[in-house]
């Protein structure tokens, strides 16, 4: 595969990865945006397979698959289950309105491109547009968990989040040493594991509260 | 032989946690508690002295012990084993009060060992991904301590601290990919240890300014986050007063310098590749604005461990601040806050968990009388206090003396100013709250019974720590400091 090749693929696969992010940012339903986070992983899960192809580094391919056992089977699945247990089927309660939160978005994707079309030699060490949008990613996840009152939305946008880092760590020179991303990728899953802890007890202790929603401690 | 410290270190209480998950029995978990930590400590002095001797330590590229890091594993190991000893006391009268269950506390001595390893291989780490791993370790077993009493409150708190701080420290991680990169990019390719601090550090004057500065601002908010850096501090207050008293000392004490270590390790890289200016004028927006956020907050309190929880915000924002003052004095300064505050806030904390015990309440209005019904705890928080208001002759006094010594020789003295007329509101509203707290006539209700000695041998300890550095910085120390001074400012 060419180099030039990769980094249109590259820049391919972050275009659906923004893509993705807006379908979270917009949806209304729980469901839809696990789907759209698990969707994520599995082009960024492409992506890892692309740029192992590009550079030759076993070690990329490595990362690709755990990326997709993992944020695309493994955490939605979790997702689900809590959802499951709690019996929310409820839509999603934005605390802004969603449209504000879109315009927010449109906002962000500017604002990164801009800020990296600043840089000069070193953005050749980063694969085609993975700065940007992995930069747009980040800041989208944090919009979502800002603008959204319930635990499960607020976990997947700190996961679509983690998705953006991912995305620019591959596309960095020959991404980050491999043990370095299975120990991130540990953190990740250990993390998810004690959210969901935390949501399903306060699910039993406190009748019915979402963990997100509670305003207890306060000045 | 030194290398096989590096690892000893975090392995302990690591593998000893492990086995406590098998034992039931209190008073072996305890004797395990202590024994394990004062070993730590006992490493870190070991690993101290070996930096003093030979100089910086590596072992394998993966951990390393340079003077700026002994100065943070001191602080860790120190805290670590004063918080086990005096939870012996504290742990029996929780039990007896029904705040922990019995048969719970091997999940408790468990995972406050596990948090432990984890900021040892913090602070002693040198691949940058390493350090965020680790950071990142630390949230996850401290979280579950948050939220370990089980009640509302409390998993509040730990899910406001888990959400917040992982989101946070996810920019920390954005921050070290864009360093690596630059470094990659600038040897032209992937190199042995190309992830390593000390190889980065090494390369810094040839990285991208550009990337650097948006990796730099990434860095800040993120470790900031963790560190409770205002504007990005919302969930310390929570976080800090719902957790058992013993983390509450670790979390205050340790945890927020171990990410003020990962910000410095930055700080020194970025100083490198954009100049000083740059990575200092950003902490000193941070510390100013930490400073003042908490100010208001500390004033109107009344829950005695959120009050102490806000303190942290400030001090946090006081070493940002000498940081970003910068220079010798301004480095140096802040590294001694950083011990004396996390000395000083470990020991208050400890005072303010007994006393919430005697009182069975941690508003401050209710608390009334405390010198008169424990007498030693009620002096030792009474030194404690304004030590941290910051009046001489104890330690903080003399290290926010430094930074203020370095703002006015950098000529930033609208910064100094906003400063000084801060700590002055604190000081009075410190001496307002606590004063009410010690003096008067305690209620029929609170408990009277005698100090627990192992509370009272943790507490004195840290105590006799601070008196000590308000009034003569020992030799060793000094040159410590001044080693690790050297290091950061590259």
């Amino acid at each position: 595969m060419t180099a030039e090749f990769a980094t249109r693929l590259i820049d391919l696969l972050g275009a659906l990865l923004l893509f993705t992010m807006l379908v979270i940012l917009a949806s209304g339903r729980l469901f839809r945006s696990i789907y759209a986070v698990a969707a994520q992983a599995v082009f960024l899960g492409i992506a890892g397979a692309v740029l192992g192809a590009a550079t030759g580094n076993v070690d990329l391919w490595i990362i690709a698959g755990v990326t997709i056992v993992v944020k695309a089977i493994l955490l939605p699945w979790l997702l689900l289950r809590v959802v499951r247990k709690i019996q929310i089927r409820r839509e999603i309660e934005p605390v802004f309105p969603i449209n504000g939160t879109l315009v927010v978005a449109a906002g962000i994707v500017v604002l990164a491109f801009h800020l990296t079309a600043s840089l000069g030699p070193v953005r050749q060490a980063i694969t085609g547009n993975a700065l940007p949008v992995g930069i747009a990613l980040i800041l989208m996840g944090v919009l979502v968990m800002a603008t959204r009152r319930k635990a499960l939305v607020q976990m997947v946008g700190l996961f679509a989040s983690e998705n953006g880092i991912f995305f620019t760590a591959m596309a960095v020179s020959q991404g980050m040493p491999l043990i370095i991303e299975i120990g991130v990728i540990l953190d990740v899953v250990l993390g998810a594991l004690v959210m969901g802890i935390l949501v399903l007890r306060v699910r039993s202790s406190v009748n019915d509260a979402d963990i997100a929603d509670l305003e207890g401690l306060k000045g | 032989m030194t290398s096989n410290l590096l690892w000893l270190t975090p392995l302990l209480p690591l593998v000893l946690g492990l086995t406590m998950l098998l034992v039931r029995d209190r008073r072996v978990l305890a004797a395990l508690d202590v024994g394990g930590s004062v070993a730590v400590l006992g490493l870190a002095l070991a690993i101290a002295r070996r930096v003093g001797e030979t100089g910086p330590v590596s072992a394998l590229g993966v951990l390393r012990a340079d003077d700026v890091a002994v100065v943070f594993l001191l602080l860790v190991g120190l805290l670590a084993a004063v918080v086990s000893i005096a939870t012996v006391g504290w742990m029996r009268d929780a039990v007896a009060r029904g705040e922990m269950r019995e048969d719970r506390l091997h999940y408790y001595h468990a995972l406050v060992n596990g948090f432990v390893a984890t900021m040892l291989v913090t602070v002693l780490a040198d691949n940058l991904g390493i350090l965020w791993i680790a950071m990142e370790g630390t949230t996850i077993t401290s979280a579950l301590l948050v939220g370990f009493h089980g009640d509302k409150h409390g998993l509040e708190a730990a899910w406001k601290y888990i959400i917040v701080t992982t989101i946070g420290i996810s920019f920390g991680l954005f921050g070290t990919v864009l360093v690596y990169g630059a470094a990659a990019h600038a040897q032209g390719g992937v190199f042995e240890g190309a992830m390593n601090w000390s190889s980065i550090v090494a390369v810094a004057t040839k990285l991208d300014p550009g990337i650097i500065r948006i990796g730099f601002i990434f860095v800040v908010v993120g470790y900031g986050t963790k560190a409770g850096l205002a504007p990005v501090h919302m969930w310390l207050p929570d976080a800090h007063s719902q957790a058992p008293t013993p983390v509450s000392a670790l979390l205050s004490g340790a945890l927020i310098k171990c990410a003020l270590f990962g910000i410095i390790r930055f700080h020194t890289i970025a100083s490198g590749a954009c100049g000083p200016a740059f990575s200092q004028n950003l902490l000193l927006v941070f510390g100013l604005i930490s400073v003042v956020v908490a100010t208001p907050f500390i004033l109107v309190q009344h829950d005695l461990k959120r009050l102490l929880g806000y303190h942290s915000v400030e001090h946090v924002g006081i070493i940002a601040l000498g940081l970003g003052f910068g220079g010798v004095v301004g480095t140096y300064g802040a590294l001694l806050h950083v011990i004396n505050h996390g000395v000083t806030k470990a020991l208050v904390f400890l005072v303010a968990g007994d006393a919430i015990g005697r009182y069975g309440t941690r508003d401050m209005r209710d608390m009334k009388g405390f010198l008169a019904i424990a007498p030693l705890a009620g002096t030792l928080l009474l030194m404690g206090a304004f030590s941290l208001a910051g009046t001489p002759p104890f330690s903080i006094f003399v290290s926010e003396l430094l930074v203020i010594k370095a703002g006015l020789a950098s000529g930033r003295f609208a910064s100094v100013a906003v400063f000084l007329v801060m700590v002055v509101i604190i000081f009075a509203g410190l001496v307002h709250h606590v004063g009410q707290m010690v003096f008067g006539t305690a209620p029929a209700s609170a408990d009277r019974a005698r100090e627990s000695r192992t509370q009272l041998l943790g507490m004195a300890a840290l105590a006799a720590v601070m008196v000590l550095l308000g009034l003569w910085i020992p030799l060793p120390l000094d040159r410590l400091l001044t080693h690790a001074t050297e290091i950061i400012l590259g």
